[in-house]
């Protein structure tokens, strides 16, 4: 993302990516391929070689950087066995972040996998051919595509989750009501408990939950990532106390001329301004979009990005946006939740026109921090107006006041268009010289 | 395009028979023949939705909206429409499949593509515009409730309308004192 902006930004640039997978692709596509959906890399590729070329961006891979010399803007990168060195103008670290594997005794066996990378992926694809049975240790989303993806695939899964399901994304009742859901469409949950154990000779045969003992041949890790700090620690540069890349309003790193994106860094959060440690794919992108302007000689800064996600689970539309109580808690933000029920509408409430279940996070002064929302159908009517809300800031009342339905007034809108012709009313001469006397008196008095 | 088209709808002709849909997903498959396309993969997706309300079918697909929250919000910058006249359209290669912009339609008319990409949005038959046909929505509709409608031109139309009917009544008036 970097390298394409920076490229957009300046014609004249010359830019290069050095990454070691063997071809860029996108990791929120992983669980596609799990699934079924897109066969190989080719699917699961974001930018091939030629659409860089187009981009005017060269690709060197697969290959690793090993280190820079901020001073003399060196870059010194590993290829096929073969040491290189690059200088640089200016340049963006993006070295994302590794799988956190939960000490789980057993954890090392064959069987159990994680999902950051292509490789681990198609080891999770190989696995589900002759799996019957899986078990996902989650705590996110991509965690929750994966399930679904190995459930479509006809395994039996199980989603182990130590306290419940998306904790810093939603609230707790939240939580409760899309685990019944999931429950309901097959997804068996083991809550409550991290897996005890993970059993079998050299490669995984069980897992035992709760005292219980669970059969199965494949265990995935969704347990959240750490940032990969290595290179940037190398060459000195400094990290925030959340472990990660620290940076700047500019996406700038303790080094000149050195950036940082992505989950290896820290962001801005816009809600308080505060640096914290926020590994979403949307916020990396943004993130990379500013560096890679800065890197080509702009000079954009961001106050924050609003942390916003959203995802469809088993027939669940689940929307997250901004400060949860769990996320609020780690920046001692003090925060109030509210029901928020579907605005009344003419027609009678249905799928359509209304969502299951919604929640409105305020600060001490009412304004609107945070907003959750899990609907059937069209959840994104909503979720548009609560994310305007949180961006703004927006006074609660205020917002309950134009609070709506735009898929109801849309038809309604539609239905008022043909029924309504032009229609001029013609006022007697009578009538109207009474209503002229008394716009008179009205006038006058 | 000179002028802004919209495809807009006469809810009182719709049927809700559902052929809008198909031949939305029929002309954005690869094979555009029905009986091949049901058995392509990915499957063809439909960009636009038959949605009952009240007594009425409501096709609903992308309003291509003038200040687009879905082209404000996507963090690649995928999603662009290259002219002010031209549609809004998803980028294959830019999307990273963030749904943020699932998130954000006003109208819930964005989806989840098979591939883990959010692409699923009427994109105004581009192609088909180009050769000089209609969106495949607007020639399939066998009632004409589809329609592709220049703005400016509807609007002059009612507003004509509306002249017509004013003079109507004036004369009518005048011819009634005359009477008199």
């Amino acid at each position: 993302m970097a390298a394409i902006a920076a490229a957009q930004e300046n014609a004249d640039a010359e830019v290069m990516v050095v990454t070691q997978d063997r071809l860029p692709y996108r990791r929120p596509a992983i669980p596609a391929l799990i699934a079924g959906y897109i066969k190989g890399p080719e699917g699961a590729k974001v930018f091939s070689p030629e659409t860089l070329a187009q981009y005017n961006v060269k690709l060197i891979c697969p290959a690793e950087a090993t280190d820079i010399d901020p001073k003399s803007k060196v870059i010194s990168i590993l290829s096929d066995g073969k040491k290189e060195k690059l200088a640089y103008d200016a340049a963006v670290i993006a070295t994302g972040g590794h799988p956190l594997i939960p000490k789980i005794p057993g954890a090392d066996k064959k069987g159990v996998c994680t999902f950051t990378t292509y490789e681990a992926a198609v080891e999770i694809v190989e696995a589900a051919k002759t799996a019957s049975c899986a078990v996902v240790v989650g705590a996110g989303f991509i965690a929750l595509e994966i399930a679904e993806a190995l459930m479509h695939k006809g395994l039996d899964v199980y989603f182990n989750v130590r306290s419940r399901i998306l904790r810093r994304l939603l609230e707790p009742e939240l939580s409760e009501f899309l685990s019944r859901k999931f429950e309901q469409q097959g997804l068996k949950m083991l809550t409550g408990e991290a897996i005890s154990e993970i059993g079998g000779k050299s490669s995984v045969e069980y897992v035992i939950h709760k005292g219980k003992k669970i059969a199965t041949t494949l265990v995935v890790m969704g347990t959240g990532v750490k940032p990969n700090v290595a290179l940037a620690e190398k060459c000195g540069i400094e990290l925030g106390p959340t472990g990660a890349v620290k940076i700047d309003n500019h996406m700038r790193t303790s080094a000149t001329d050195i950036y940082a994106v992505g989950d290896c860094a820290e962001s801005p959060d816009l809600g308080t301004g505060r640096f914290v440690y926020s590994p979403v794919g949307s916020i990396g992108a943004a993130a990379g979009r500013i560096a890679g302007k800065n890197a080509a000689g702009a000079s954009q800064e961001t106050k924050g990005f609003l942390r916003a996600q959203a995802d469809h689970i088993l027939g669940m539309q689940i929307f997250s946006i901004g400060h949860s109580t769990t996320s609020a808690k780690e920046v001692n933000l003090k925060v109030d939740v509210h029901a928020l029920t579907a605005p009344a509408s003419g027609e009678k409430s249905c799928e359509r026109t209304s969502f299951q279940i919604a929640k409105l996070l305020t600060d001490t002064h009412d304004k609107i921090v945070g907003a959750q929302l899990v609907a059937k159908k069209f959840g994104s009517q909503f979720a548009w107006q609560l994310y305007e809300a949180v961006l703004a800031g927006e006074n609660r009342e205020e917002f309950l006041e134009r609070f709506n339905c735009p898929r109801m007034k849309m038809a309604e809108a539609l239905v008022q268009a043909v029924k309504s012709t032009v229609v001029v009313e013609s006022v007697g001469e009578d009538k109207a010289l009474k209503l002229a006397d008394k716009t008179d008196q009205r006038n006058t008095s | 395009m000179e002028m802004a088209k919209a495809i807009v709808v006469n809810i009182e002709k719709c049927l809700a028979c559902k052929s809008c849909e198909i031949a939305c997903a029929l002309a954005h498959s690869k094979s555009k023949v029905l009986e091949e396309a049901v058995a392509e993969s990915p499957r063809p997706q439909r960009m636009v939705t038959v949605e009952p309300a009240g007594e009425f079918g409501v096709p609903i697909q992308c309003r291509h909206c003038e200040a687009a929250p879905c082209v404000e919000i996507c963090p690649t910058g995928a999603i662009q429409r290259q002219s002010k006249e031209a549609p809004i359209v998803v980028e294959k290669e830019l999307c990273i499949g963030c749904k943020l912009c699932i998130l954000i339609c006003p109208f819930g008319v964005l989806r989840i593509g098979p591939e883990g990409r959010a692409i699923i949005k009427c994109d105004m038959c581009l192609e088909r515009m180009e050769e000089g046909q209609d969106p495949a929505c607007v020639e399939a509709c066998p009632t004409k409730a589809l329609k592709l409608v220049s703005l400016e031109e509807t609007t002059k139309t009612k507003r004509r309308e509306a002249s017509k009917q004013l003079v109507k009544e004036v004369e009518q008036k005048k011819s009634k004192s005359k009477e008199e």
